[in-house]
Order: C-alpha cells, then sequence, then structure tokens
C-alpha cells in the first residue's frame, strides 16, 4: 500500500483494458489529491490526459472512470455515492454521472481510489475487483439481461450477497445514448455512460474489498458529525421534507408556486395533473418504506408499491421528482402508478429516466403538429397523456425496434431526422435532455445550463438557491456570479462525491463549511480560497475538454423554445430569458472566469493561474 | 441447579425489515466500535438486499441450537454470557463455525482469520444505537434450558 500524507485516499488509481486483459496501478500523489481533491477533479484530469477529445465516444480509447473521493466508505451523511465519467456519447463532451450506491465505499475497502477503464473486450465481459485480485470474466450469460437479475446472477456466482455489482441493462449493450448505470436501484443515470460500457462490452463492474478508510484527525472529524447531527435538524428539508417525502415534495411547490413544471414538452409551466403525481399522493398512496444511500441517514429515497388500478404489482425505488416531472407533467400523465411501472422498467433496462422522457414528450409534441404521424411510429400514436406509450416503449427504446431506434438518439438527433422546425422544441442543451428545474422561471438555470459542461444537467448550476430566495431567480445583475459559485460548489461536491442535498446547510455557493467538513477527513488545511481553485481548475479542465471536442461560446445556449417563448400562463407567467438577456449574462460570465469573451475559451493567464499549464498550451492555436 | 441470572434470558438484535433502509450505518458504527476504523469486512453484522424489498441481517441470533459450538474441532467456541465467545488460542481459523451457521452470523476477519461474531458491545450493541431508522432494537428472550 502507498503511504500518503493525507487521508481519505488509497494512493492508487486501478487501470483495466479490456482489449487485452492487462490491469496496471496509478499512484496518486498528495500533490495531486490536493490539487484535484478526489471524484470529478480525478476523473477530468486522467480523462483529460487519455482520451483524444475528438475521438468518437464509442471509440474503444474513450475511457470508463469510475471514481471515489475522500469521502467514500466513511460514516459522513449524504457521501455514500460513487462517480462515473466518461466522453458522452450524447454531448461529445465530457461528462459524469454521479450515484448512490455501496460500491463507492467498496471501491476504498477494495484499496483503490478509483478505475480507469479503457478498450474493448472481445466478448461480453465484466469486471471483478477483489483487493489486490482483478478478473476479467465472460458476462456472455448475462448479456441481454436485465439490471437486476444481472447483479443477483453475479453475486451468485462470486458466492457474496455482499458484492456491490454496477450493471447495465440491454439499453447500454445496445448503445442507446442516455444509458445508464445500475447499483442496487440508484443510477448513475445521466449522458450515457451505460452506453459506453456497452460499446465495450463491459456488462458490470463488481468489487469487494476487506479494507477500510481513515480520516485525518478523528476528534475533529468526530465533532464535524455531532456538528452535522444537530444542525441537520433545523433545516426543514433534511429534518422532515426529505425524510417524508423525499425529493417528490417538490412538484407541488415548483408547480403552485413557481408555476415552473414543465408541462407537454414545456408548452406550459403549470401542470392541472400535479396532485395525482405530487409527493404527498405518492406518500399517502403507494409508500411502501424509506431506502438510503449508504451511511446516509436521510433516507430521502422511497420504495412505492402500486397496488390497485391498471399498473397494480408495480414496484420501484423512486420516481424521484425529476423522473416525475419526465413521465408526468412532460407527458401529460397524472396517474403516479405509470410512473412508478415506468421508472422500475427503465432501472431495469438501463435508461436515463429524464432524457427517455423529456425525449418521449418530444415525439408526443411531433405528433401533435403532425411532423410524425403513426406510419412513422410504429401504428401507434403519440399522443400526450397516452401512458401506455410510456410504459411499452421503455423497451422498445432499449431494444432499438421501431421508433425506439430513433428516440434510442436523443432528443436533438432525433429532431435533425424529423426536421421541420422540432429542433425548436427539443428541450435539450448540448443535446442533453433539460431536467426539471425550469430555465425560463429560474434565471440562475438560464445561464447555468447554458454554460454546463454537460448541457441540460440540474447538478451543474444549482436551482435550490433560487427557490429558497437567497438569490432573486428574476434578477439579472448579479446573476453571473451567483451562478459561477453554484457551478463551483457542485464541482466540489462531485469531488467529494458527496450529494448536494446538503446545500442548505453548508452554502449553495462554497462556504468556510465546506472547508471545515473537508480538512478533519483529509487533512489538508485547505483555506477557503484554494478550494475555490480547485473548483475552478476542474471546471476550466472540463471546459478545455469541451473546446477540444469544438465546444465554443455558440453553444452555450438555450432551446429556441425557452428564448423565444415566454411562460403563456402561471405564477411566472411572460417570463424566459431572452437571446440578447443570455448573451448579457454570459458576457460577465466569461469575463469572471477569465474566459474568451468572444469564443468561450479558457484564456491563458487563468488556466496558468491553476497550474494548468499543460492544459494551455494544449488549446494554443484554438 | 442454580442458573446464573444472566443466562435466563438470552439477547437478540431484532430487525425490523420495513424500517431498515439499506444504509448499512450498523456496519460501521459495529466496525467503528470495534477496530476504531470505518469498513465493512470487519463488521459483525452484516445487511443484504435480494430484491426490492427483500432486506436481510446477518448476524448471530443467539439461536438455541448453537450449531457452531459443536462444529468447532477445535472446542474453541463456547457460550457465556448470552455470546458465542471464540477462545483464540484454541481456534485453527478453519472457518466450519462460518459453514455451520444457517443465519450465516459468522464470518473470518479478512487479516487475523479469526472468527468475527456479535458480541452486544458489553450489552449495549453501537449498531442498535446508530440506527438511524430503530430498526434493530435489543429484545431478550427466554433462555432455553438444557
Amino acid at each position: 500500500m502507498i503511504n500518503m500524507r493525507y487521508s481519505g485516499y488509497k494512493g492508487r488509481i486501478l487501470r483495466a483494458n479490456l482489449t487485452n486483459k492487462k490491469t496496471s496501478t496509478i499512484e496518486v500523489t498528495d500533490e495531486f489529491a490536493r490539487k484535484y481533491l478526489g471524484g470529478n477533479g480525478f476523473a477530468v484530469r486522467y480523462i483529460f490526459d487519455m482520451v483524444n477529445p475528438r475521438m468518437d465516444a464509442y471509440d474503444p480509447t474513450n475511457v470508463v472512470a469510475m471514481m471515489t473521493g475522500p469521502f467514500q466508505g466513511l460514516n459522513i451523511p449524504t457521501a455514500g455515492k460513487y462517480y462515473m465519467a466518461t466522453k458522452s456519447p450524447l454531448t461529445n463532451g465530457y461528462f459524469d454521472s454521479v450515484s448512490g450506491g455501496h460500491i463507492g465505499a467498496k471501491i476504498k475497502y477494495a484499496g483503490y481510489d478509483g478505475f480507469l477503464i479503457t478498450g474493448r473486450a472481445d466478448k461480453p465481459t465484466y469486471l471483478l475487483v477483489d483487493d489486490d485480485k482483478v478478473e476479467f470474466r465472460s458476462a456472455e450469460k448475462l448479456w441481454g439481461r436485465l439490471t437486476g437479475e444481472t447483479q443477483e446472477a453475479i453475486k451468485e456466482e462470486v458466492g457474496d450477497p455482499n458484492l456491490c455489482v454496477s450493471a447495465i441493462g440491454p439499453a447500454g449493450e445496445n448503445r442507446v445514448r442516455y444509458a445508464c448505470v445500475i447499483t442496487e436501484y440508484r443510477a448513475a443515470g445521466r449522458g450515457g455512460v451505460g452506453a459506453v460500457m456497452g460499446s465495450k462490452n463491459l456488462k458490470a463492474v463488481a468489487v469487494r474489498g476487506s479494507g477500510t478508510n481513515q480520516v485525518a484527525d478523528p476528534a475533529k472529524f468526530e465533532e464535524w458529525i455531532n456538528w452535522y447531527n444537530v444542525e441537520a435538524k433545523k433545516i426543514p428539508s433534511l429534518a422532515t421534507g426529505l425524510p417524508t417525502y423525499g425529493t417528490p415534495a417538490l412538484v407541488a411547490s415548483i408547480n403552485n408556486m413557481f408555476g415552473a413544471l414543465g408541462t407537454r414538452n414545456h408548452q406550459g409551466e403549470v401542470f392541472e395533473g400535479w396532485e395525482g403525481i405530487s409527493g404527498e399522493t405518492l406518500k399517502k398512496n403507494y409508500w411502501n418504506k424509506d431506502t438510503a444511500c449508504p451511511a446516509c441517514p436521510i433516507a430521502c429515497s422511497k420504495l412505492f408499491t402500486v397496488k390497485e388500478g391498471k399498473w397494480k404489482g408495480a414496484i420501484s425505488e423512486g420516481p424521484e421528482y425529476e423522473t416525475i416531472y419526465a413521465f408526468g407533467s412532460m407527458c401529460g400523465i397524472s396517474d403516479a402508478g405509470a410512473l412508478i411501472k415506468t421508472d422500475s422498467l427503465c432501472d431495469e433496462w438501463g435508461l436515463d429516466t429524464i432524457s427517455y422522457g423529456v425525449m418521449l414528450s418530444f415525439m408526443m409534441e411531433c405528433s401533435q403538429r403532425g411532423l410524425v404521424t403513426k406510419e412513422n411510429t410504429d401504428g401507434v400514436e403519440f399522443k400526450f397523456g397516452n401512458d401506455d406509450i410510456l410504459v411499452n416503449y421503455v423497451e422498445k427504446t432499449a431494444r432499438r425496434t421501431g421508433i425506439g431506434d430513433l428516440m434510442a438518439e436523443g432528443s436533438l438527433r432525433a429532431a435533425r431526422v424529423i426536421g421541420g422546425d422540432s429542433e425548436r422544441f427539443a428541450i435539450q442543451v448540448k443535446g442533453l435532455e433539460v431536467p426539471g428545474h425550469s430555465a425560463r422561471a429560474l434565471r440562475g438555470m438560464a445561464l447555468g445550463y447554458s454554460t454546463a459542461t454537460r448541457g441540460g444537467s440540474h447538478h451543474d448550476a444549482r436551482p435550490t438557491g433560487e427557490y429558497a430566495g437567497a438569490s432573486d431567480r428574476k434578477a439579472i445583475e448579479g446573476k453571473a456570479p451567483w451562478v459561477i459559485g453554484t457551478q463551483q460548489m457542485t464541482t466540489i461536491g462531485d469531488s467529494l462525491v458527496q450529494c448536494h442535498f446538503l446545500e442548505r446547510l453548508l452554502g449553495f455557493t462554497l462556504t468556510q463549511k465546506f472547508v471545515d467538513m473537508i480538512n478533519p477527513v483529509t487533512g489538508f488545511g485547505y483555506t477557503l480560497s484554494e478550494l475555490v481553485d480547485v473548483a475552478e481548475r476542474v471546471l476550466d479542465l472540463e471546459r478545455a475538454f469541451n473546446v477540444m471536442t469544438g465546444i465554443r461560446r455558440k453553444d452555450d445556449t438555450l432551446p429556441r423554445r425557452f428564448l423565444e417563448e415566454p411562460i403563456p400562463e402561471g405564477p411566472s407567467k411572460g417570463m424566459n430569458t431572452d437571446e440578447p438577456t443570455l448573451n448579457r449574462m454570459l458576457d460577465e460570465f466569461y469575463t469572471i472566469k477569465g474566459w474568451h469573451r468572444r469564443t468561450g475559451i479558457p484564456a491563458k493567464e487563468k488556466l496558468v493561474r491553476m497550474g494548468l499549464e499543460d492544459v494551455a498550451t494544449a488549446l494554443e492555436g484554438l | 441447579m442454580s442458573v446464573v441470572l444472566t443466562q435466563e434470558k438470552k439477547p437478540l438484535i431484532r430487525f425490523d425489515v420495513q424500517k431498515c433502509a439499506f444504509c448499512k450505518i450498523c456496519e460501521l458504527s459495529c466496525t467503528k466500535c470495534h477496530y476504531g476504523k470505518y469498513g465493512d469486512a470487519l463488521s459483525r453484522i452484516t445487511i443484504i438486499r435480494k430484491s426490492p424489498l427483500m432486506f436481510r441481517s446477518l448476524i448471530c441470533t443467539r439461536c438455541d441450537k448453537r450449531f457452531c459450538i459443536p462444529a468447532c474441532p477445535t472446542k474453541a467456541l463456547s457460550y457465556k454470557g448470552g455470546n458465542i465467545v471464540v477462545d483464540e488460542k484454541l481456534c485453527n481459523s478453519c472457518g466450519d463455525c462460518v459453514k455451520a451457521c444457517p443465519f450465516h452470523g459468522i464470518k473470518l476477519h479478512p487479516g487475523t482469520k479469526m472468527p468475527l461474531i456479535c458480541d452486544l458491545c458489553d450489552g449495549d450493541p453501537s449498531c442498535v444505537k446508530a440506527c438511524p431508522k430503530s430498526a434493530l432494537t435489543l429484545i431478550w428472550l427466554p433462555e432455553v434450558k438444557k
């Protein structure tokens, strides 16, 4: 074992090449850990160094990174997660997806800070990591199988019911561009990490470990845990909202207070059927029990069962708020039973629920406008409100049968095939379908989605501070620094690999409270400004990778619908961010970031200041 | 025949499957309590999940049959004060007790290869205290007299 000065790290990364079935380890140095922190920071540095940004995402040289930060395997609330990153087949840019699941802790216990998987196996394979022993095992019998049975079959084969497995479903095998990775019943959902695994013939990664993780200053750490236990009780969302209803609690307030619940592909943002899919309804009629990510006492995840009606017998962990938006209001469906059924099918077949729902709502609007007809869509009319389509097209999309083949491409690519003016209402940014936090009702999300590395993601810039009133959701002034601040916060969260739900406790942007949480674990002795620099460094690296794929300022934009059509009704009636306003905010954003205003490319001086001289060199001439 | 008071009742860490959220904080607290570290391989309680609703807790149940004791070829195991106690001098790490336990309540320490069996943390189990969902409770059952 490599000895490091800092705690929370194992000091090595496993590199596995599926083509030649060779493994090696990369040393994580003290300097590297301090500079990049973990998870997001580690992955973007390795991917920047290892992946040619211009190469197709399905090229064998692409890397699937599975990372942890210093917090995994400890008893830190909201840190029971793991981090996956790759070059996305959906956005073509750098992409990461964070998921709950015990595998993050297991990676630490096995003695690694993460895995970097490259190459392409000649036959379906799964990777088994058992402390120092790494095996490439045949997954031929597992190919085509659903994620739940795949996980159980691998546990059976290895003979360990406590083994952790992250698996793809048929959607990943068939390279659906938004295929996810499932661990237990949680998803690293977005951006098609599952499809990249599928392109590598990698069905699953299984991990067990006999080791432990440790903190630098146990007394200070204990103090922090005690502080958390007292303070978290004072935050309503952490003390009651999330534990009672989970994220579905948001449906009522976002629909009724803000009028910001995207409805029928954002033709409106007030859903008349909200009650049927609200957190209260789910709790009252469908709730079975609470479940949690590892080490998290909040247990915001809800297990729902459908006890009667058309979808009787369906059972799922979730749907979460974003899924309720994507399947429910976006598709005009107010029967929570159908949502629960589809949620479990998406997990089993391995589809991202947000992209699938938003993709489907896009198809429904195409049908409404006559851009697609029954003849194009397997003889079925894609009508808003049709829950049979919602349920049935999970499998068809995952298998790429019929119109499912087009739906598997994502809304941007589908719009380019369908033509007409359909791209105007394809609700995506950089190819990634937009989640349920309105870019029209929240000014910060307009700028946030436009500039996010991932595109339409609510985990780059965060909406929570605007809902809470910490930043005026209508203001233009001061929005750029606010958005930059929330992006820095999520970047540190993704590097620690910690959930963003602590934002109401620790801060919507980086604060001393983050520093006080990190230092006892790692022993870095960070200052707040050093932590902000870590975030900026990671964000600049992500941007640099994206710049090398061809992304420029012109791509930092929103769907035409958001720029041109104000919200037609409800509490946010008349609101949107038009192009001139967005441009004004973008100018300010790039200036503060130290990126060129005309192109959106990080300037040399900024990169050098962040200690990224090599990146500055790589960007020269672009 | 006189019976020592502590042996009239036997402890059981009862598991409420409906309340358990699968956070495994119990495993972390067990390891922390016994070894001062954070991990799960050293935990004497293990929670597994086989399907959305099927959770199980694997821990010594102090069952009446005590399959592990006769299974031990070196007589290293005994039942004292409500706990299965390992005599580490006698134990040869063969793992027969692990195989004998139908409740999967025993595993071997990955380093020393000694059996890991719940010892109730001196009567105040850390897992019970740590469970945020109160899914684990310590109860006392009547001892079957032999």
